[in-house]
């Protein structure tokens, strides 16, 4: 079906040699492994009537969770994993009708799809586990019930650090505790990731106060180092289990790059049209497709076109939907079943379908825009695929550098590495905050080294220094007058939420940065592919008011992004001038545009009050003299400027253990605070996150990697391994890769001739 | 976009820059703390009693800023003096726990409690409390000519559960019964206001606790009074003189209050109950209170809501006649004792003390008051 398809597109009329590539990922066959032991008659009675035979990597799982082992599950999107992991603890709980377990996932959406799944098992297991999801969403009067009677309870992190002050409520559930599950782990990575790790460790503190010493098992997307990550996450050791043992289909991998529209072959056709044909294509050929989009707004418009599409094609419209964050949890119900029982045929999500929410294998994905990682690119891949028939994916480029750099080398995708997901233990801002609630659950003693080994004593000592805890014979206690959970969120962001009403009915909630670029008034909102007008934003309550009308325009908000600095912690002028300091980073939604697919039909002016932050960040100054050396060689300063903060962002995961999106930047060529061209790098995090403290300290190191990744990078004008990045707000332009590699060896050179101050920079861990 | 100079802020010259992004984060997470706060300041001017916050505690601005000039007049008057000069009616006392202040008074008091026979015939005057009746069947029962549970035991329907409860009312077991009316009847229920009957003056502990927070921090002054027969009541309040006075504060209370007592609080079944356990499995106390609690502010929301823009203690008090000399809104406890924390003058102690007392004498009144209000008194 798959062959016919991809022959059809291409003898088509329309046909413009969108394809850059075709990858054929070969079929494999299913290898089947063997239990060492046999399973209680219950269990074996489950897969019996569900006609289940192990695969390898399944058969692998159990049996070295039933050695008491902590295993990782490292294995593609339905593989079958949580199949793997819930034998062995349901083995647990049959054999021992006190045993508990805990399964933590990332969202309430996947707490609800799981809960079901083991509310099947549990039945036909005839075991009593009660299964239950104790989150924000828990009423009150359901939670001590589920405290005392549930033996597998669902939370997610946010919950769960919420909860553990309380520890005395749960005293029998941990009592007996004997699995940790956490399902998505790769989802916990930098900032976030490191705060979730904390929140583990005071788990596994509150257990071994309880006398519990649970085994945990942890399930993750395929990254670069699962072993690793899975130790930071946890402190434990783990056996890995990556081989997979499933069947697969195969599987047809193409690149598609929108025609160019002129003569000059510059200019592309939009991706969200090309995207949109491909949508209308594969659902006229009946292939169940998932189009991944890189934006809310962007599901709902292409959906809406698709829509059209199918109608002008005598095709009935209910078919297909939009799906994402901010629909209410009932619709997002609605569309995963209707998809699961082939009701609908094609779906437009954002990144909110890449997470593991059954909603079965599909024929055909289609990912609209490189999503900016390799993992990500291959979680929502593995949406399409079918045990035993081909599937489609398709990668549609942008016109930016970074996804033409991928239409231009595909092979490199192909042979990229995953990302590592990194945790940082060492980072001061997240484990002080993380010790001080731990000193709200029972009091910290040295004993407590061996959940936070690092500096411990001398953490405490400075809480101790701040009166936020006392140090008592019986350890140190917290004695702030604050809730510690209210003061250390996982995230580090504070979020509002904005409520979206229509016609005094609830429509959706989202976040207020959301709500300034989507319900300003005047904006088109939409909603399920359909398109609201925005009456009102009250940002005093919160609210948005906005009216159902039919409209074929839509509308996009303008930003521009400001950096002053406020207070300077330190100061080096070894070479160039460079600080370290709190920051005010100010958004300001000046502008909002109003469009069509292919026209731009007027600018408004937007009033809206700032939405503004303060960080920590460092900054370093390139002297005038460096700008008239480059602009001399006829090369663009501003694109260099521009590259340099790009190449440094991109090494400084590396050198701070966190997620290159934890941090941001900005360059300018002319900066009011310092009067000079500046870089900026800051924490994205309200008041800091220690990524920029741990930068300035080896500035001088980052430079040379930089330097060293883009001079021998082999890409001509830069390209995704060296300066292009795929969060820059302003599409990857301008970048000078020439003008970087001056400016940076310039620095460098100012800096060896004035290194007398090195020691005190070069210092760090 | 205009911005002010940037300010140079000192560095540490100790020299161990790991010590001193510490003792940043450390600073960052105190100011955090300082603006976090659990009450609400309601000016008196712009604000309609309607809009007042429900969920969370609040005041009146004028009560906050009279409470800062407080503070600061207590500063001034308590600087250099020791605890036994600021609160002479106390002295250090130690247990297996360690040591913590003790306040010992004894108050003239109105404490009446209703009589055991009048208990039992109001417990056995309403229907609803057996299962499976409800306002209709009970009305339908009473017109055929059984007006109490006594006579239903006659009934052939229902006589077993009559005799159940008829038992269990003959045992006057307040604990048995408290838990077979919770799951019959509202929290709020008279009837379980006179429960209370069953139970002598000598076997009634106020208990009122005061802490740093809402949830999860340490209590700082634990108070208890008991009811004592010449019209007066003992209190006794246990203060941390610093936090690591807290074990022996809670195991001094844990120590007044043996099995066969029965709690007086106000909102101490969500509140004071679970706090005080809270505490005991923080620093792994093998204890526990488990006793009857007659939660006086159930019974207050029921009988005098209709006639008070809310239910604050000083609200009812007003309603009560009862004057306080010195106050301070309960709210800024945490703040008074967290300032006596880091001057270690004694003076904010002195209002936190007084409050605590007040409140274990308002208790008292409320309970013996709150009879008044039921249908079964009039």
């Amino acid at each position: 079906m798959i062959n016919e398809f991809l022959k059809n597109i291409k003898q088509s009329r329309s046909y413009k040699k969108q394809i850059a590539h075709i990858e054929e990922l070969p079929a494999h066959n299913a290898s089947f492994g063997e239990l060492e032991k046999p399973l209680p008659e219950n269990l074996q009675n489950v897969l019996l009537n569900r006609k289940i035979n192990l695969y390898s990597h399944q058969a692998q799982a159990i049996n070295e969770a039933r050695r008491g082992k902590n295993i990782v599950i490292n294995t593609p999107t339905a593989s079958g994993k949580t199949l793997a992991f819930n034998i062995p603890v349901l083995e647990t709980l049959t054999n021992c009708d006190k045993a508990t377990a805990l399964y933590l996932y990332p969202t309430k959406a996947l707490s609800n799809d799981q809960l079901k799944v083991l509310k099947d098992l549990e039945k036909e297991c005839q075991i009593k586990v009660n299964a239950n999801i104790y989150d924000g969403d828990t009423p009150q009067y359901q939670r001590a019930s589920i405290r005392e009677n549930s033996r597998i309870v669902l939370t997610n992190p946010y919950g769960l650090h919420q909860y553990l002050p309380h520890h005395n409520l749960w005293r029998n559930f941990l009592s007996t505790l004997r699995f940790i599950v956490i399902d998505e782990a790769h989802v916990y990575r930098g900032v976030f990731g490191s705060n979730v790790a904390m929140v583990i460790r005071r788990l596994l503190r509150i257990c071994n106060y309880y006398h519990a010493n649970p085994q945990i098992i942890l399930s993750s997307a395929t990254i670069a180092n699962p072993e690793e990550h899975a130790k930071k996450l946890t402190g434990k050791n783990f056996t890995i289990v990556s081989k997979d043992g499933s069947p697969r289909g195969k599987k047809s991998f193409i690149f598609w790059n929108p025609p160019f529209t002129d003569s000059t072959n510059t200019l592309r056709r939009s991706t969200h049209q090309e995207t949109k044909d491909l949508m209308t294509l594969n659902v006229l050929q009946n292939l169940q497709t998932l189009c991944f989009t890189t934006s809310r707004q962007m599901a709902e418009l292409i959906t809406r076109w698709t829509k059209e599409q199918l109608v002008t094609k005598s095709k009935p419209t209910n078919i297909v939907t939009a799906y994402r964050a901010g629909y209410l949890p009932q619709e997002r119900r609605d569309i995963e079943n209707k998809l699961k029982n082939k009701k609908l045929i094609g779906v437009i999500s954002t990144n909110a379908l890449e997470l593991g929410i059954d909603i079965g294998s599909l024929d055909s994905v289609i990912i609209s825009g490189y999503p900016g990682t390799i993992v990500s690119t291959w979680q929502q891949a593995g949406r399409a695929g079918r045990s035993n028939s081909d599937s489609l994916v398709t990668l549609v480029a942008f016109q930016n550098p970074l996804d033409q750099y991928f239409m231009k080398h595909p092979l490199d995708f192909f042979g990229r590495p995953h990302e590592q997901a990194i945790i940082d233990l060492h980072n001061r801002y997240i484990s002080l905050g993380h010790i001080m609630c731990a000193a709200s659950e029972l009091p910290v003693t040295e004993d407590d080294k061996q959940f936070f080994p690092e500096r411990l004593v001398e953490s405490i000592q400075a809480l101790e220094r701040e009166k936020i805890v006392s140090n008592t014979p019986r350890g140190w206690v917290y004695s702030g007058t604050a809730r510690t959970t209210k003061i250390v969120s996982l995230e580090n962001i504070t979020t509002k939420t904005v409520t979206v009403f229509c016609n005094g009915n609830l429509l959706e909630t989202l976040t207020l940065n959301k709500a300034y670029e989507e319900a300003h008034v005047g904006a088109v909102l939409l909603h399920q592919g359909e398109t609201y007008i925005c009456e009102s934003l009250d940002l005093d309550h919160l609210t948005a008011k906005v009216k159902q009308e039919n409209v074929h325009y839509y509308t996009e908000a303008l930003k521009s992004v400001d950096v002053a600095i406020n207070k300077i912690y330190e100061e080096n002028a070894v070479g160039t001038k460079i600080g370290l300091g709190e920051l005010s980073i100010t958004e300001i939604y000046h502008t909002y545009l109003t469009k069509t697919p292919d026209a731009l039909i007027k600018k408004t002016p937007l009033n809206l009050p700032p939405l503004s932050f303060s960080t920590v960040g460092l900054w370093f100054m390139v002297p005038a003299k460096v700008k008239e050396d480059i602009e001399g060689q006829g090369l663009d300063f501003d694109g260099g400027l521009h590259a340099v903060e790009h190449g440094m962002i991109a090494l400084s995961p590396i050198f701070a253990m966190c997620d290159r999106w934890d941090i941001g930047g900005l360059s300018t060529s002319l900066h009011l605070n310092t009067g000079e061209a500046t870089i900026f790098i800051y924490d994205g995090f309200e008041g800091g996150i220690g990524i920029s403290e741990t930068l300035y300290s080896k500035i001088r190191l980052l430079w040379e990697k930089t330097l060293e990744l883009v001079e021998t990078c082999e890409c001509k004008e830069g390209c995704p391994s060296c300066i292009y990045s795929p969060k820059c707000g302003n599409e990857n332009e301008p970048l000078d890769k020439k003008a970087a590699c001056s400016i940076l060896k310039a620095l460098l050179k100012m800096h060896i001739s004035d290194n007398n101050n090195t020691a005190t920079t070069v210092a760090g861990r | 976009m205009l911005c002010s100079d940037p300010v140079k802020i000192p560095g540490d010259e100790s020299g161990d820059k790991e010590n001193s992004v510490l003792f940043r984060v450390a600073e960052g997470l105190r100011e955090r703390i300082e603006q976090s706060k659990e009450y609400t300041v309601v000016s008196e001017k712009d604000s309609e009693p309607q809009k007042l916050p429900v969920f969370e505690s609040w005041m009146w601005s004028s009560e906050y800023d009279e409470a800062l000039k407080f503070e600061k007049q207590l500063l001034k008057q308590y600087q250099g003096k020791t605890f036994e000069e600021a609160l002479p009616e106390g002295k250090v006392i130690s247990n297996k726990q360690g040591n913590c202040y003790e306040i010992s008074t004894t108050c003239f008091s109105t404490f009446r409690n209703t009589t055991c026979e009048k208990s039992r015939q109001i417990l056995l005057s309403d229907l609803k409390v057996l299962p499976g009746i409800g306002l209709v069947t009970e009305q339908i029962l009473k017109n055929e000519g059984y007006p109490t549970v006594e006579d239903l035991t006659r009934h052939p329907r229902w006589t077993k559960q009559a005799q159940t409860y008829l038992k269990l009312v003959n045992t006057k077991k307040v604990d048995l019964l408290q838990t077979w009316l919770w799951q019959r009847l509202p929290k709020s229920h008279p009837l379980l206001h006179y429960l209370a009957g069953f139970c002598q003056n000598q076997d009634f502990a106020i208990i009122d606790i005061e802490t740093l927070g809402l949830s999860e921090r340490p209590i700082i002054l634990l108070g208890i009074a008991k009811p004592t027969k010449n019209n007066s009541l003992s209190t006794k309040q246990f203060l941390l003189q610093d936090i690591p006075d807290e074990p022996s504060a809670l195991w001094a209370l844990l120590s007044q209050i043996n099995p066969q007592l029965a709690l007086i609080t106000y909102n101490g079944k969500s509140f004071d109950v679970p706090y005080i356990k809270q505490r005991l499995a923080y620093y792994g106390i093998n204890a526990s209170i488990d006793n009857p609690n007659f939660d006086v502010l159930h019974f207050t929301r029921r009988a005098l809501k209709p006639k008070l823009a809310n239910c604050r203690l000083e609200t009812v008090e007003k309603y009560l006649g009862i004057k306080r000399d010195i106050n301070i809104p309960g709210a800024l406890v945490p703040h008074f004792y967290d300032t006596y924390l880091r001057t270690k003058n004694v003076g904010p102690l002195i209002p936190i003390v007084e409050h605590n007392r007040q409140d274990l004498l308002t208790l008292a009144t409320l309970f013996s008051k709150l009879y008044e209000e039921w249908q079964f008194d009039k």
